[in-house]
């Protein structure tokens, strides 16, 4: 398993520095450079202009301005982002925990509200829990998602003020709170845009998990079991949703990255100090190096994303344990 | 699934305890409370000569101080009006190419440290420094130095004798700690700590700014212009502007700085809150394109006839489009200007709503429908445009579809092409249209109108008229009034300016709105200067009776 994670870990290092390269090139072929809208705008003269390209390489060859990043980039560094005028680390330092505390709510609420509710659909099939529980999902499934955080927004923070309205924290009392209430404010913040990301995304996993019990319950292996005297609920928790998890745990690579994309538009509603505000923001302000730092960093988590799938699916399965 | 649950655990713990800082110990205040503004975006940089953004220069208005801050009549002429901030005086040379600012005795750093007069120089070089960047260099170009007498006298000298010389040492620059920056250059300045954790002398004092969430700041409360009223000031950033609304409707707030009028009646059910107008430097118009867009050197097809313009603008009822558009809300623009501006001549020769006189003009022009569609023609081209108009703005949008009405009515079609903000942009600065529904911000002077509508502003890179309206008149009026040495000199000049470019109608100029800030009613506001509505906020308060729970925090700096 080790060596399997170690060589899945060098393939995603080499698809990242694809996906680095590709969008350095994009952008250096796009007309200006990116800084030229920050330099223009500035009224500094031609002599101090060139200094500063100099200053960030830009003189340089396109090869050796590449070998430079990528250098850099192995290092650590990836550079100054001017629209927040901080080292790129700091920034994503301060969003990144952020977003990955959202996700991994997300995450979780998603995939176990949608298979809890793909096997309550399963255990009842064709009946009136089935339908409904089959209708919510659909009803989740084509509201927008700006349509579904306005509307999660009204309901639990205006008309039924039970969560705040946004934000990660109590921008007045946080700090003055303790240790305890300070974990607890953050969890309230917490709520309604992981609730929001969660609803999103759990009626694609109810789907395919129902459809993957129902594809399995008719199988040889359950039929046996049954002939030999399990119940019907332990058919379906232990023989049907070991099989039928796999394809849903595929899921899960693409989940993550999606999840990031989704959150672009959550965190904007809910004012989550995330990866989706830093991305919009960058890309209103052309932050170009912001803007290619996210995207390795999107790439490393669809990398991360299959990994931890494939990782999960070769433990759940065993058939794939000697799969190299 | 249970390894899940403990990792997202541990997540949500170690995000939890990210805060390196220790609780805060909180005292309560008898003196003011807390003022929670919403603000659309993060602070860039918390450096006067550098900061673009408006949460930004809010903040650094607070913190920072200036020699003397502009009046509510906004006249940058001389020195009238201007009421002393860190200059506690100051003294015209007898020739006028000097001004000697006597620093207030009693000004601290938040530090502790004294200001001195060379705090004064060092910030003007760092402002004229070309290293730094700074879009200020050109403002203050006219100052060719600043000394320093003694410790708290700074002298200003200029170049040449001009109007605005007292405007341009004291409006555009807010006066830095050389020690806090002392080093710092070009670059490095830009990430410098005390970029991003100013060190001012103002009635507040920066406490932190978490990125994406908020900047917290609290009273000076040995400020040597008297503590502000309030204790604290906390702006929290939504960029999705019905969060805002939602955050101030829902008490998580107390200020939005401008809402649409779309909002009002959501504000008004709330007894809470009330919406407060207040004048604004902004004014919107439909600009035309007098160049053809595909070979700038040739004039428009149509719209480089002026009587064709004129005859347009005659087409359109301002007034009722404006009064559909914003209700009371806001005004039809009286030309390339704001009535704020002490330049201003409200009662200047506007072209009248004449319908029958534009469709009169327009045949006279050769302009007729002779298929009867509805449309005039003139040797088989219809007189028919696209008017671009940014969908980010409903007012523009809900106006320009009235206007299409009423030229529809004189033979005219206008199509209306709504687009995204940026792409709107776009259109309007690679100067490729027809037509566009504009707005400009003005800053605090009005001199701006020669990139705007200038032939400077015309002809040169990166200029603002992107209509190429280009008068030598209109110009000479312009620079002439800059030059004026009295404010009715100036607006003379300005007024007859003015009248020129209304006469020429190379754009028929709509609306001057007002802001609408959206305050708590436990707030009390004392004046909202046209130019930046957080001026006066350390004379703001919050009565003793009117106080809520989160007043009573305020953080130990």
């Amino acid at each position: 398993m080790v060596a399997f994670i170690l060589r899945r870990l060098a393939q995603g290092a080499i698809v990242v520095g694809l996906a680095a390269t590709i969008v350095f090139l994009l952008i250096h072929l796009a007309p200006g450079d990116p800084f030229a809208g920050w330099i223009d705008e500035s009224s500094l003269d031609p002599a101090v202009r060139s200094q500063w390209r100099e200053a960030y390489g830009l003189g340089e060859s396109l090869p050796t301005q590449y070998l430079r990043y990528v250098v850099n980039v192995m290092r650590g560094d990836l550079g100054f982002s001017l629209s927040m005028q901080r080292p790129i680390q700091d920034v994503l330092v301060d969003a990144l925990p952020n977003t990955l505390l959202l996700m991994g709510v997300a995450l979780t609420l998603s995939f176990s509200g949608g298979i809890l509710a793909a096997l309550a659909q399963a255990g009842n099939a064709g009946r009136f829990g089935d339908r409904a529980i089959g209708g919510v999902a659909m009803l989740l499934f084509s509201v927008p998602d700006f349509l579904l955080a306005m509307l999660v927004l009204a309901v639990f923070a205006y008309w039924i003020p039970l969560f705040p309205i946004g934000g990660a924290i109590d921008p007045i009392l946080h700090d003055s709170m303790s240790r305890p209430a300070r974990f607890g404010d953050r969890a309230r913040h917490l709520v309604l845009p992981a609730l929001t990301l969660s609803l999103l995304y759990f009626p694609i996993i109810a789907r395919h998990q129902r459809a993957a019990l129902r594809d399995v319950m008719p199988s040889d292996f359950v039929s046996m079991a049954r002939a030999k005297g399990v119940s019907e609920r332990q058919l379906l928790y232990s023989h049907g949703l070991r099989i039928a998890l796999l394809p849903v745990i595929a899921m899960l690579g693409v989940a993550f990255p999606a999840l990031l994309t989704g959150a672009v538009f959550v965190e904007k509603v809910f004012s989550w100090p995330g990866m989706g505000l830093v991305t919009v923001n960058a890309i209103g302000k052309r932050d170009y190096l912001l803007v290619t730092a996210v995207v390795i960093l999107g790439s490393a988590f669809v990398v991360i994303g299959s990994i931890i799938a494939d990782t999960l699916y070769k433990a759940l399965d065993p058939r794939l344990r000697d799969e190299r | 699934m249970r390894r899940t649950i403990e990792v997202v655990l541990l997540l949500t713990v170690a995000a939890a305890c990210s805060d390196d800082a220790p609780p805060d110990r909180s005292v309560v205040s008898d003196n003011g409370g807390t003022l929670v503004v919403s603000v659309g975006g993060d602070p860039d940089i918390f450096l006067p000569p550098l900061t673009v953004s408006n949460t930004g220069r809010l903040v650094n208005a607070l913190v920072y101080d200036q020699l003397a801050q502009i009046g509510a009549s906004l006249n940058t002429v001389g020195d009238q009006g201007f009421e002393p901030q860190l200059a506690r005086s100051w003294q015209w040379s007898t020739d006028s190419l000097s001004i000697a600012f006597s620093v207030d005795p009693r000004a601290r750093w938040h530090d502790g440290k004294p200001v001195r007069a060379s705090d004064v120089r060092f910030t003007h070089r760092l402002y004229a420094d070309s290293s730094t960047g700074s879009p200020f260099a050109t403002v203050i170009a006219n100052i060719d130095s600043v000394s320093v007498r003694d410790s708290l006298t700074a002298v200003f000298w200029f170049g040449k004798r001009s109007p605005l010389q007292f405007f341009d040492a004291v409006h555009s620059i807010s006066i830095l700690p050389e020690h806090v920056f002392a080093g710092a250059r070009g670059v490095a300045l830009r990430s410098s700590p005390a970029a991003r954790s100013p060190v001012g002398s103002g009635r507040f004092r920066f406490v932190r700014w978490r990125p994406g969430a908020s900047v917290d700041l609290i009273a000076d409360t040995s400020n040597y212009r008297e503590r502000p009223k309030l204790d604290r000031v906390v702006l929290t950033v939504a960029p999705d502007f019905n969060t805002a609304l939602a955050r101030v409707v829902g008490g998580e707030a107390d200020l939005l700085e401008q809402i649409p009028f779309a909002s009002l009646p959501q504000i008004a059910a709330n007894p809470d809150l009330r919406a407060l107008p207040a004048a604004a430097l902004e004014y919107s118009f439909i600009q035309f394109n007098l160049r053809a867009p595909g070979n700038r050197s040739r004039p428009h097809p149509v719209f480089g006839d002026r009587t064709l313009r004129r005859a347009l603008t005659m087409a359109v009822d301002r007034e009722r489009t404006v009064r559909s558009a914003y209700d009371t809300l806001a005004r039809p623009a009286v030309g390339p200007t704001v009535r704020a501006f002490a330049t201003t001549d409200t009662t200047l020769r506007q072209i009248p709503h004449l319908p029958d006189a534009a469709r009169r003009l327009l045949d006279s022009l050769g302009w007729r429908d002779s298929d009867g569609d509805g449309t005039r023609e003139r040797n088989g081209r219809p007189l028919q445009f696209k008017l671009a108009v940014p969908s980010s703005s409903k007012a523009r949008v809900n106006m320009a579809v009235l206007v299409q009405e009423q030229l529809r009515q004189v033979g005219v079609k206008a199509d209306i092409d709504q687009m995204e903000f940026a792409a709107f942009l776009d259109r309007e600065t690679r100067r490729d249209f027809d037509a566009v529904f504009g707005s400009w911000h003005s800053d605090a002077s009005p001199g701006g109108i020669r990139q705007t509508w200038g032939t400077k502003g015309s002809q040169t890179k990166g200029g603002s008229n992107f209509g190429s309206y280009e008068n030598s008149v209109f110009d000479a009026h312009i620079d002439s009034g800059l030059a004026a040495m009295t404010l009715d000199s100036r607006r003379s000049q300005f007024t007859a300016a003015y009248q020129q470019i209304i006469d020429d109608a190379p754009a028929i100029w709509m609306a001057e709105p007002r802001r609408i800030l959206v305050l708590h009613r436990r707030i009390e506001v004392k004046g909202i200067r046209p130019d930046a509505w957080w001026a006066g906020m350390g004379s703001w308060s919050i009565p003793a009776n009117s106080r809520i729970a989160r007043d009573r925090f305020v953080p130990v700096p």
